[in-house]
């Protein structure tokens, strides 16, 4: 109530109104609009502003019913001027077809590029989401602390955790612990000895099935892994052990020196993809006395809160609890304890012995700017076109005015012809996305689509944001042609007018330019990296490098070797416990001052088989039986630095480490040269080879450049007779090294293609744009071929005006691409500089296109016959 | 012809116009439908229906006076037509006739078989 007394009136959304009445039939509109607004009264009332002018426009859209449509007859004006309309956008479409090819174009790449990079960031992001609850499981996680207080993120904790999280938290609903195969893997059969090698094994707490929801098709989720015999398979591996036979209750044997047999109680489907883990079997945890072990960090932590509760209230006291379980040394600091939402865990999380490979939140903010970066350049190139074209039918705007065309009119004229463009690119851009989609599956690793349902709204909405913009680049020109002045138009005096618009082309040409300029720097930056990471040396060699991974099952290992020595195409065969390039695991030594060192064991083929660069000392021996026993060690430098000794010392006894107050000795056997065993984001760190006769799990064959096949298929051959039933694994080094780099070689590619693509764009605005400026031209040049021009000069009247633009733009690009490049590349311990030479390569890249799309347009212009030109209308 | 027989929702309609007598209009018949029969029905639904029925010649309209409430716009007050009487009677009896003609064990066995 107002103070007047009188009660207060709500006045519904003018625009909803004239909707209203522009669709609605004359003699329904009062009644129609007095029953909305009296309902409107009473919602406004009741509720807030916004939801009542929603409904109010939901109710309106409600009234599109035939019975309430004005009746536009076949002869009406209406629909004989949209008839029209449609005929002369195909007939303009048609005659300008260099126009409208290149409008189509530049807007199916952009539509195509843009749709590409958001369906698969919104892919990316949408990793574990498919868990009922998702947002209520965690990962717990602790960081160790090393006595120098460096913090060693880690994805590991030990299996105490889970149960004492379980007991001292009521919030938490159900807790699990799941422990990998940590790189073997098992030896599977069925019955019938059907033998397979899996590495996709999960051990885990029958809880697992209720902190996540995987979803099972046969078995019953609350007992599958009650007993220690429970096994739990996917379809696919049911399908690969049984056939079409019913898995449920067959058996699964392990076969180790005693084999174990498993019965499966569950079928489940199979993980899907934007999982951040992923695995084919599941069995319980069976380790004994495990619950109250907290120096164990082996195992993963996941808890699922109850509903509507928060990590806030258990996070605080996460680091107490563990604090109290772990067993601290006076004035030690106790490693970091916190919690990771499971849905960030794909793209926020990246600690040691991640259970898969994660993405990167930066890749995706990058992916993201650049697909705004291509969509923004096309949408410009689009607008710009048609602004352009728009001028060149100047006259004929001029004419239909003539005849009595309504400003309307006109408009609708334009939109109808903006509109069909849009369609078309649109159904176009659809098609190269999905082209695109199937080019890329090996690169991104999954296969994607437009139409997966996962998508459809999102593709539906980017569809109706581009037709909305289409319909803006069709009203713009249309708007400013409208109100020519008929006179003048017909009379083509037009460049009054035609400056502010020609101005506003002429900037949004610069950002064109400039945009491609700094895609084509990040481009080589790019590049050039991922070149510098490959052809720097490692420190080892990684070519013709044959990694035979998991073969602790087998004993012959020695027999394997001595046979594999026999082929002319092997020149060495190395064991060792860990791969460089993969993970390693480590250990705290050093006096005064303990450090982490990574450390693999060893035989002493290996150093040969790496050619790892011996700097002082000497290999292991099997000679020397001291070299297998306690700390003789073969180091790298940094270790060498790290433990506080000396090249010269090498040989010599030295303080290691403290242990229960007593030193413990360690002898430096020899120092091999630092070598990159992780990615060149990080430092070199300290390694450690040990030599034990036992306790390799992997073996590293060095093949000669000779027929690499045949040598493995001889491999193979010694292989089977050595280890019969078990199937031949192997991958070579390099490829493995450069998984490393994964995630830039993703970015590299992409990067490059999108590139070529905003480049591509750019030329055809340029090109567009040269096009029109010449034509307006050509009897200026005629009359100063007359005067005596040259065609040099001429040439060069036209592209000077281009070429300020591309300077313009560069000059523009450089600074943002060297502060963008700058911070990518301080992700990196060992980078490359950023060289003039990429700056200048781009400017001049920029520059080549630029003279092409201009230049070679310009010269046949300027050698025009003089007759023809003069004559040019 | 165009069908001159009513839909369930028709039928609804002009029964809740007779109802409302005298005053049944769009937004009331609305309320009332969503009241009686507990079901969401857009205003734009009701109209259509309402206009249906008035070019079947079972509603008839008439233009009431404007008032502050509806922002000075009339609004269309609606009565049943003999035809439209006609019609629901028509619905009626050949509801009730079915009803009549239902043998007494179908709803037996209907008992029976929930019991077990």
């Amino acid at each position: 109530m107002n103070s007047l007394g009188n009660e207060k009136e709500f006045k519904p959304p003018r625009l909803a109104d004239r909707f209203l009445h522009w669709f609605c039939k004359p003699a329904l509109v009062e009644t129609i609009q007095g029953d909305l607004y009296e309902q409107y009264q009473i919602e406004r009332a009741r509720s807030g502003k916004f939801k009542s002018n929603l409904n109010y426009f939901i109710h309106i859209i409600n009234f599109l019913r035939p019975f309430a449509i004005k009746r536009t007859g076949q002869n009406s004006n209406q629909s004989i001027m949209l008839k029209h309309y449609f005929t002369f956008a195909f007939r303009n479409l048609l005659k300008h077809k260099q126009d409208t090819s290149m409008n189509l174009l530049s807007l199916t790449i952009g539509i195509a590029c843009f749709l590409f990079i958001f369906i698969y960031v919104k892919d990316e992001l949408g990793y574990d989401k498919f868990h009922r609850n998702y947002q209520d499981i965690y990962r717990i996680t602790i960081d160790f602390i090393d006595n120098n207080g460096t913090r060693i993120p880690d994805a590991t904790t030990p299996p105490a955790l889970a149960p004492a999280l379980l007991n001292e938290f009521p919030d938490i609903a159900e807790a699990t612990r799941v422990f990998p195969m940590w790189g073997g893997s098992y030896l599977l059969g069925t019955s019938d000895n059907k033998k397979f090698k899996e590495k996709n094994i999960l051990r885990v707490d029958p809880a697992f099935l209720q902190v996540f929801s995987f979803n099972l098709v046969e078995g019953d989720a609350n007992s599958a892994l009650n007993d220690n015999n429970n096994i739990i398979i996917s379809s696919s591996m049911a399908k690969k052990y049984f056939g079409n036979k019913p898995a449920l209750g067959e058996s699964i044997i392990l076969y180790r020196s005693e084999n174990r047999e498993f019965i499966v109680t569950g079928i489940m489907a199979d993980v899907p993809y934007n999982s951040h883990f992923t695995f084919d079997f599941l069995m319980p945890i069976t380790f004994n006395e495990i619950d109250e072990n907290w120096g164990w960090y082996n195992f993963y932590t996941y808890v699922r809160l109850k509903e509507k509760t928060s990590i806030s209230s258990i996070e605080p006291k996460l680091q107490p609890l563990y604090n109290t379980h772990a067993d601290l040394d006076e004035g030690e600091t106790p490693n970091i304890i916190y919690s990771q939402p499971m849905a960030n865990i794909h793209l926020k999380s990246n600690l040691k012995w991640e259970l898969g490979t994660n993405g990167d939140i930066n890749n995706i903010y990058f992916f993201i700017a650049l697909g705004i970066f291509v969509l923004i350049i096309s949408f410009i190139n689009y607008l710009n076109l048609t602004v352009a074209q728009a001028f060149k039918r100047a006259k004929e705007v001029g004419i239909r005015k003539v005849f009595g065309a309504q400003k309307n009119s006109i408009i609708a004229q334009l939109v109808v012809e903006s509109t069909l463009v849009i369609l078309v690119s649109l159904v176009l851009g659809t098609l190269l996305t999905e082209l695109l989609f199937a080019n890329f599956e090996s690169l991104i690793g999954k296969s994607l689509s437009v139409f997966q349902p996962l998508h459809i709204n999102f593709y539906l909405l980017m569809c109706g944001v581009t037709l909305f913009l289409g319909v803006i680049a069709g009203l713009l020109p249309a708007l400013t042609m409208s109100s020519f002045n008929i006179a003048n138009v017909v009379k083509g005096i037009l460049n009054k007018t035609g400056k502010a618009a020609l101005g506003m082309r002429k900037s949004l040409l610069i950002v064109q330019f400039t945009i491609s300029a700094i895609m084509i720097i990040g481009t080589m930056t790019v590049y050039k990296q991922l070149q510098h990471f490959r052809n720097t040396d490692m420190g080892f060699s990684k070519d013709q490098v044959l990694i035979v991974p998991n073969n602790s099952s087998s004993n012959n290992k020695q027999n394997f070797k001595t046979a594999a020595l026999q082929l002319p195409g092997v020149t060495s065969v190395g064991l060792s416990s860990g791969v460089v390039g993969g993970l390693n695991w480590t250990f705290t030594a050093g006096y005064p001052n303990p450090v982490l060192l990574n450390y693999s064991i060893i035989d002493p083929d290996y150093i040969e088989a790496m050619e790892f660069e011996l700097l002082a000392g000497r290999n292991f021996s099997t000679e020397i039986s001291a070299d297998t026993i306690d700390y003789a060690i073969i180091v790298n430098e940094k270790a060498l630095a790290d433990l506080g000794q000396d090249i010269s010392n090498v040989g010599n006894e030295f303080p290691l480490m403290e242990e229960n107050d007593t030193l413990v000795m360690g002898t430096i056997v020899g120092v091999v040269k630092d070598f990159h065993f992780t990615s060149f984001k990080n430092e070199i760190k300290p390694f450690v080879f040990f030599y034990r006769a036992d306790g390799h799990s992997n073996m590293t064959i060095k093949l000669s450049a000779i027929d690499l096949s045949a040598s493995i298929t001889e491999l193979e051959k010694i292989w089977t007779k050595a280890n019969p039933g078990i199937p031949f694994d192997y991958y070579f080094l390099d490829d493995s090294i450069a998984k490393l780099h994964l995630s830039e070689e993703k970015l590299s590619t992409i990067l490059f293609d999108l590139t070529v693509l905003a480049i591509f764009i750019a030329f055809v605005g340029m090109f567009a744009m040269a096009n029109l400026v010449i034509k307006d031209k050509i009897k200026e040049i005629a009359v100063r071929k007359v005067l005596g021009a040259e065609v040099k000069g001429l040439v060069h009247m036209i592209t000077k005006n281009f070429m300020i633009l591309v300077i313009i733009a560069n000059m523009i690009a450089i600074p943002i691409s060297y502060y963008i490049m700058k911070l990518w590349l301080n992700g990196f311990a060992y980078r490359i500089d950023l060289s003039i030479w990429i700056f200048i390569g781009s400017a001049s890249i920029t520059f080549v296109i630029a003279w092409f799309s201009v230049g070679f347009q310009s010269y046949k212009a300027a050698k025009r016959r003089l007759v023809e030109s003069l004559i040019y209308e | 012809m165009k069908g001159t027989n009513l839909g369930e929702f028709e039928e609804l309609i002009v029964l809740i116009v007779g109802v409302l007598y005298p005053d049944a209009y769009g937004l009331s018949i609305r309320n009332a439908v969503i009241k009686q029969s507990n079901r969401n029905v857009a205003i734009g639904a009701v109209h259509s229906a309402l206009s249906r029925l008035e070019e079947k010649g079972f509603l008839t309209p008439r233009l009431d006076n404007a008032t502050n409430k509806r922002g000075g716009r009339r609004k269309k007050l609606f009565t049943i037509t003999q035809a439209g009487q006609q019609a629901v009677e028509i619905n009626r009896n050949l509801r009730n006739s079915l009803w009549d003609k239902i043998p007494d064990i179908a709803w037996k066995s209907l008992s029976y078989e929930f019991i077990r």
